[in-house]
């Protein structure tokens, strides 16, 4: 089993430079997890969820405060870090056993270690007799699980989740999310999910973190004190889902009301 | 791919076989046939045309001589091994331009492709350069190195070096990011990235850049024979010409367009097999 990380997150800020003007994208972010833990991330687009994931995995730095795992500040990207986007990305010229074996390309293992980990984790996300299939030979949901197997095979001691599911139709991201939560207390890793789906954040996290966007900032943690597997239909469930989604009920932000005015044929043009 | 259907249900038990999508080989074998038999009606159209112009005289016999004095030349030039000595001597020298070319051209394009800095030097440069087609070179060249073969195997890398540089430059920009950043998040050295990633997803355009560039340099090895050679095809067609040969001019065109047929071909047949992870168009 490998070992699971604590993941530290202490006042985490980043901007953007866009056309000369600062947009704060993030505002100090603080947020703990512990080994082992499966933490959802719910927001609307602009929350800045996607950019917390890839300053945790390393693809984007120049940002302020300390992102600390197991107490050591992360620099660049790492083995011991997985992550999963919403779209697969595999390797459309390599099959799946060599997608997979491609997460192992720099892994400190002998070959014959290589294979049997590729054989396990294809293994793991249930794809045997698929090893040597192409990617356009498989399913979206499939493609998933290919792209799943590659982010585990490392043994990495944090996963992170980009909408992985995202672009799935419901019954597949259904099965998926299952097999998700399977492969979690299989492997006992920490898991970080981004999501805009409520109830998957629900079903799937320990505790479920809200954030609100413009500047992306943690609005709320909900805990999610239910045993697994969980059913969506039971009442516990379906209240802690109204709590989370009672987060996004506010009333409209101001700017978006627009405020009656007359109009005159001066100011009458063409919308293209 | 409707044999995975299953997959989209909740039911978790997937289709075991392996995973390869075989439309029955019997019916796909006949629809090859059928689509290649396609290619013959108009050819055979223009050949019968062909023959009619001639044995009406439409036109006279000495410019349009028929199709079977044509098929006599050729067996003349063949059994006097003229037409084989020639097309050797074409083919030889497309082979070494070809090569000269098609490797400068590949590590231009990559030096370009990988470097903005190497790029910012010389891609205006390039162009201005590519602009100018082969043939127009022809008399500098001539003065320069005079109209030995040294001309012939400049001006043919020349003609199959620009489209090769341009496609290989091209596909190298447009390796999608999400996959550099995959890379990334596996730490691949630089040189990982170049031999895992970018080449592989780079190659279908670079494969496309030699394609064109190989029958570039077939159209110029006919383009500077015509005009400065004493052998070869291109020669054939000038020599025929002046001597009012239609018939050879003719036999030396029908050998012309085959060879640049065929040598596509077998770019086209590496490709398929090289390239067989993509799905097919329809």
């Amino acid at each position: 089993m490998p070992h699971a990380a604590t993941l530290e997150i202490r006042g985490l800020s980043k901007q953007y430079q866009v056309k000369g003007d600062t947009l704060p994208v993030l505002d100090n972010v603080s947020l703990s997890i512990k080994p082992g833990e499966f933490v959802s991330i719910v927001g609307a687009s602009g929350c800045g969820k996607s950019t917390l994931l890839r300053l945790v995995i390393g693809l984007e730095d120049d940002y302020q405060g300390d992102i600390l795992l197991d107490g050591h500040r992360i620099v660049g990207t790492s083995l011991e870090r997985g992550i999963m986007f919403q779209e697969h990305r595999l390797f459309p010229w390599l099959t799946v056993e060599q997608n997979v074996g491609l997460g192992l390309l720099n892994a400190d293992l002998g070959e014959a270690r290589k294979r049997d980990a590729v054989r396990e984790h294809i293994a793991l996300v249930g794809l045997e007799g698929f090893e040597r299939a192409y990617p356009y030979q498989l399913s979206g949901g499939m493609s998933q699980r290919v792209a799943i197997a590659r982010a585990l095979v490392n043994r990495p001691e944090v996963l992170l989740l980009d909408e992985p599911f995202g672009a799935l139709d419901a019954l597949t991201r259904a099965y998926l999310q299952q097999e998700l939560q399977r492969i979690w207390a299989q492997e006992g890793i920490t898991m970080i999910l981004v999501t805009h789906d409520v109830e998957e954040a629900v079903y799937l996290g320990d505790r479920v973190v809200v954030m609100q966007p413009r500047p992306g900032r943690i609005k709320r943690i909900v805990d999610v004190p239910l045993p697994r597997p969980r059913d969506r239909g039971d009442y516990a469930f379906a209240a802690i889902k109204e709590d989370v989604l009672s987060e996004f009920s506010d009333r409209p932000r101001d700017e978006l009301i627009a405020e009656p005015r007359e109009r005159n044929a001066v100011e009458w043009q063409f919308s293209w | 791919m409707s044999a995975y259907s299953s997959v989209l249900t909740l039911d978790p038990v997937l289709p075991t076989q392996a995973a390869t999508p075989t439309p029955r080989p019997r019916r796909r074998l006949w629809s090859a046939l059928g689509r290649a038999l396609l290619a013959w009606p108009f050819p055979l159209a223009v050949l019968l045309l062909w023959q009619l112009a001639a044995t009406y005289e439409w036109v006279p016999s000495q410019i349009l001589p028929s199709p079977a004095t044509v098929a006599g030349t050729f067996a003349d030039l063949w059994r006097s091994g003229e037409l084989q000595d020639n097309t050797a001597i074409s083919l030889w020298r497309v082979l070494w331009g070809f090569s000269a070319g098609a490797t400068l051209g590949f590590v231009l394009g990559v030096a370009m492709g990988l470097s903005p800095l190497t790029k910012d030097y010389l891609y205006p440069t390039f162009k201005t350069f590519a602009q100018v087609p082969a043939l127009g070179w022809l008399p500098l060249l001539m003065m320069l190195v005079g109209i030995d073969e040294a001309l012939k195997i400049i001006l043919i890398a020349k003609a199959s070096l620009v489209p090769i540089a341009l496609n290989t430059y091209k596909g190298l920009q447009n390796v999608p990011t999400t996959q550099i950043e995959l890379a990334r998040v596996y730490r691949f050295s630089r040189w990982q990235l170049l031999r895992h990633v970018v080449l592989p997803s780079a190659f279908p355009p670079i494969w496309n850049g030699v394609r064109y560039g190989l029958t570039h340099a077939w159209l110029a090895l006919v383009g500077v024979e015509l005009l400065a050679s004493s052998e070869g095809l291109g020669f054939l067609i000038v020599y025929g010409r002046q001597l009012y040969q239609l018939d050879v001019v003719l036999a030396a065109v029908v050998v012309v367009g085959a060879i640049g047929w065929a040598l596509d071909r077998v770019l086209a047949v590496i490709e398929k097999r090289l390239l067989r992870w993509r799905v097919e168009g329809f």
